[in-house]
């Protein structure tokens, strides 16, 4: 045990205030919702809870809708992450050039992301409108015929995917300019005197080499798209039209809290986390594969 | 390298403790002597700002007893208070609407009002504002009313519609596209026409409630077929009525005078005066077809007591309360905001009376229909709204909504009784 | 260099300025709506008209935040609190990030695995137990709550990327730095923390943010009226229907100015030049 200690004091006293805070806020509320998922904790029940063993995991499991709202979770969680990454990396390349004015552009271009976003999402929403919203005023300007965003269920999923491109790019880009910082100039200068075009540089240097920052946000970003309740809340105004713009989260916080049903909320929530515990897991072993 | 490690670790404690010192927490309590009473309220910003008022001039009158307010959205302030009726904690006083009176009792988070208050005291507020439940008061009727009226710009309405196929034929009229490219500059109706809120009006006007007597939804009957097609005619047909027409751009339309009617309640009214829109009040007119009035909800808003607070503090409260339901604060209310009083000797002072916005808002409150306490509304209401849009979106037919709107709110009622 | 390569580059330079402002333009065209909202009359979110500067417009707004309404008593807490969240964040997120990218020790995979994790909970039903939890210790409504709170949430991220960047510098810098006679602690203190200076900078804007403009968790734990950070103070515009929105977005506009400047003054760790590039070579 001695030993032990002295060999691996060291990582361990780094660590120690880090896991101590988070073990303090994420433990507790972690496990009393494990703890609630199993019992019939509602309005009618609320402080005389019974233990219902898997009663709501078999509710969640036969509910027929929840297939597509999955369905829309992953298409979600896939359009945004995918853009918010070629777009922030894109940029950032860009401004990492001589651009004139590149202060600028760059301070502009965060302005998306320091906004708060309540506000944000409500403009948004109504840029949205049929006939009053600019989006539609524009395309009629060019010609186009109006699409009615919000009331058609293709229309009213498409607009929080534009807007939450919108919101999230900014934050992509922040992190690849950083990234972009501790890739050596003389790897570039290199590949130049080869003759290389853009396209290998961006393949064989800028990419690899901005892994080890990008993977972190790339994975942070899917856990926090995937759970991301605000911007389809605010924007198609709690699931409209019809509930058929729900993601898991909103789903759930819907036919949950609406209703008082705590007991079904928490066990809901335990199956999205394993639903993202098994991704992450499954996309970090096929990270570490490749790398091998 | 222990060095770094623990620098670090004392560092952040330091920082911690410095923080933690600096601010002490707030909340109610004993303090030398100083009752702190906490008051949670979900109030528009206006109303707020005479809440400000009073609970300044309040504290400055009692130093023993100290009143604080914190505002809440609807559905936090609910939330809010079931949370921290869990935790043993939460406000003395709660400012809310009817709706929570079913929640906040079977959850047990609040007093019974008739227990606590006794008879003679409820008596002195009109009988008309009290919802019971379970056979107990639970909220004491401030306000009474929180419904919807119809408004007219006076600039471009001379006199009310007596019908409503008056009301449509005016809208017809009003409705105003000048450059021809199909989006009107003007059009004669708007109103929220995604929220079944607005709905019901026009469902009583045709005969039909959203439950019986047992609680049990109401929701496919030939009554809502007929209002659902009704309000679809008003876009469908007549082209009165903007495409998804939500608060915000009826709202605006109304401000920018760009709408001759409009449905909303006292809340809006001080809005359109300072956008200097010139606009009366009146009720939604009689539905010729049925011989019925249209009958928008009505509810009431008020405080309620937390059961956690009992003895001596509960006295204390109850002052406060006392306080805030006032005659002459009722009136500042009233005056002020366009609410109707819940207490019978401010409904009936001469300056309510005479006010010409407030007697058309009472005409249309004795056309409503309260609204029910029952969690069960909750259900109601989010079954109502994807019917009531799949017809406004021309997706389904008023019959088919009709239904589905009955089979979800079944549903929804056996998943919340679980 | 031939004419002809040279008028490639000029008319690339300019394809790439050309779109390049398009975008931005495309990109603030929503904010440029928040800030026209708040300088129209009467409280309206939508407008019917495609202009930008409304007619009647007034600043009426800026002035009521700043003299009606405490903005500037939301302003001092928001700032307390995020600039004590970012502080703690980076202090925590450079350190142990150091182990994780440093260091092979029992419970590594795990720990890297567990930060992530802690974020895979919807956030909003963590939010009834924690209020629990913070009222049994008594900092409910209490500044340190929220701080707490925050630096749970910011530190996931910090960590990985902060072990992310350590990886991407060559260890051997540190190893001569040893062979001279420097502690470990001295080597990271002296060598490895200066060459994070872009990390550090992501971790520090991220902790910002995440203090700054987040409103569900500071819903639950504050409740005081003087206690109110700038999301709450600007909730607190908003009634059931009706809302002060020319204020809101005032506030909005506000709001985004110090993350801006933050932002800026930030800026210069990201711009080339100070890479590793010339300490290697």
């Amino acid at each position: 045990m001695r030993s032990f200690w002295k060999r691996h004091s060291q990582p361990y006293l780094f660590l120690a205030p880090a896991v101590a805070v988070m073990l303090f806020i994420v433990l507790y509320p972690f496990l009393y919702n494990v703890y609630i998922a199993f019992s019939n904790m509602s309005l009618y029940h609320l402080r005389d809870l019974e233990f219902v063993g898997l009663k709501h995991f078999r509710t969640i499991l036969s509910e027929p809708a929840i297939w597509a709202v999955f369905g829309k979770t992953i298409l979600w969680t896939v359009v945004n992450v995918v853009s918010h990454l070629v777009l922030g990396v894109g940029l950032a390349v860009l401004l990492n050039q001589q651009i004139k004015g590149r202060a600028i552009f760059r301070a502009l271009l965060i302005l998306p992301w320091a906004m708060p976003q309540y506000i944000t999402a409500l403009t948004w929403r109504g840029m949205f409108n049929y006939e009053y919203g600019s989006i539609n005023l524009g395309l009629k300007a060019i010609g186009l015929s109006p699409i009615p965003w919000l009331a058609s269920e293709i229309g009213a999923f498409a607009a929080p995917v534009i807007a939450n491109i919108w919101l999230g790019f900014p934050f992509m880009m922040i992190i690849a300019l950083g990234g972009l910082q501790s890739i050596p100039k003389e790897l570039y200068e290199a590949a130049d005197l080869d003759g290389a075009g853009w396209w290998f540089r961006l393949r064989k240097i800028t990419l690899p080499l901005l892994k080890p920052v990008l993977l972190p946000a790339a994975i942070l970003g899917t856990i926090w798209t995937f759970n991301n309740l605000n911007v389809i809340w605010l924007i198609t105004n709690q699931g409209e039209p019809a509930d058929k713009t729900h993601i898991l989260v909103t789903y759930v916080y819907k036919a949950a809290f609406h209703y008082y049903r705590y007991g079904y909320a928490a066990a809901f929530s335990l199956v999205i986390f394993v639903i993202l515990l098994s991704f992450v897991l499954a996309f970090l072993r096929a990270g570490k594969e490749r790398t091998r | 390298m222990l060095k770094i490690a623990n620098f670090s670790i004392g560092y952040c404690l330091a920082l911690l403790l410095v923080i933690f010192m600096s601010c002490g927490g707030g909340g109610g309590g004993e303090e030398g002597g100083v009752t702190k009473v906490v008051l949670w309220e979900m109030m528009d910003p206006e109303e707020r700002e005479i809440l400000d008022e009073l609970l300044a001039e309040w504290n400055a009158a009692h130093a023993t007893i100290q009143v604080s307010r914190t505002n809440f959205g609807r559905e936090q302030i609910r939330a809010q208070f079931l949370t921290a009726g869990l935790g043993g904690g939460g406000a003395d006083l709660l400012f809310g609407a009817a709706d929570d009176v079913g929640p906040f009792s079977i959850a047990g988070v609040i007093h019974p009002l008739d227990e606590i208050l006794g008879a003679e005291y409820l008596s002195r507020f009109s009988e008309i504002g009290f919802d019971r439940f379970d056979g107990h008061v639970w909220m004491l009727p401030t306000q009474v009313g929180n419904h919807l009226c119809l408004l007219y710009n006076t600039d471009l309405i001379a006199e009310p519609p007596e019908s409503l196929e008056e009301l449509v034929a005016m809208a017809v009229e009003q409705t105003i596209d000048e450059n021809g490219d199909g989006t009107p500059e003007r059009y004669g109706l708007v109103f929220e026409s995604r929220e079944p809120f607005w709905l019901v009006p026009f469902l009583v006007g045709f005969g039909g409630w959203v439950m019986d007597d047992e609680f049990n939804p109401t929701l496919d009957t030939p009554a809502m077929a007929k209002a659902l097609a009704f309000v679809a005619s008003l876009r469908s047909e007549y082209g009165i009525l903007p495409r998804e027409c939500d608060y915000q751009l009826s709202d605006t339309m109304f401000k920018e005078k760009k709408a001759a009617f409009t449905i909303n309640g006292h809340w809006s009214w001080g809005g359109y005066d300072d956008s200097d829109v010139p606009f009366q009040v009146t009720s939604i007119p009689l539905n010729q077809e049925t011989g019925l009035w249209p009958g928008p909800m009505i509810s009431s808003r008020g405080y309620y007591i937390n059961s956690s607070v009992e003895g001596e503090r509960l006295i204390k409260v109850i002052e406060v309360l006392d306080y805030l339901n006032s005659e002459e604060v009722q009136i500042r209310f009233a005056d002020r905001l366009g609410v109707i009083p819940g207490l019978k000797s401010a409904f009936d002072h001469p300056s309510i009376k005479s006010n010409e916005r407030l007697r058309a808002s009472w005409e249309q409150y004795q056309k409503g229909r309260r609204m029910p306490v029952v969690p069960e509304m909750r259900a109601i209401w989010d079954a109502m709204r994807p019917g009531f849009q799949n017809v406004l979106n021309g997706e389904s037919t008023p019959q088919e909504a009709a239904r589905a709107m009955q089979i979800d709110a079944v549903k929804k009622i056996a998943e919340m009784k679980g | 260099m031939s004419r002809e390569g040279n008028r490639l580059r000029i008319v690339k330079s300019v394809v790439i300025h050309v779109a390049l402002v398009l975008f931005t333009m495309a990109v603030i065209y929503p904010i440029l709506q928040v800030i026209s909202i708040s300088l129209r009359p009467g409280d309206r979110l939508y407008s019917t008209s495609l202009a930008l500067i409304p007619d009647g417009a007034t600043l009426h707004a800026y002035y009521a935040i700043f003299f009606e309404k405490p903005f500037l008593l939301w302003l001092r807490n928001s700032l307390l609190v995020s600039i004590t969240v970012t502080i703690i964040g980076v202090a925590l997120a450079s350190t142990s990030g150091y182990a994780f990218a440093r260091f092979r020790f029992p419970g590594h995979g795990a720990g890297m695995l567990g930060f992530l994790v802690s974020q895979m909970f919807p956030a909003t039903m963590l939010l009834l137990p924690l209020f629990i939890l913070l009222s049994k210790i008594g900092m409910i409504d209490a500044i340190p709550g929220l701080v707490i709170a925050y630096v749970a949430t910011a530190l996931p991220f910090c960590v990985w990327t902060m072990k992310g960047y350590y990886e991407s510098i060559p260890v051997e810098l540190e190893e001569a730095a040893m062979v001279d006679g420097t502690t470990r602690a001295g080597a990271f203190w002296k060598i490895t923390l200066p060459l994070s200076a872009p990390a550090l900078m992501i971790t520090a804007l991220f902790s910002f943010m995440t203090a700054w403009s987040e409103f569900m968790v500071a819903r639950v734990i504050i409740q005081s009226q003087n206690l109110y950070t700038l999301p709450l103070g600007l909730e607190s515009l908003a009634g059931t229907f009706q809302t002060e929105w020319a204020n809101y977005s005032a506030g909005a506009v506000v709001v985004c100015i110090p993350v801006v400047a933050l932002f800026l003054i930030l800026n210069r760790y990201l711009v080339s030049g100070l890479t590793l590039g010339g300490v290697k070579g």
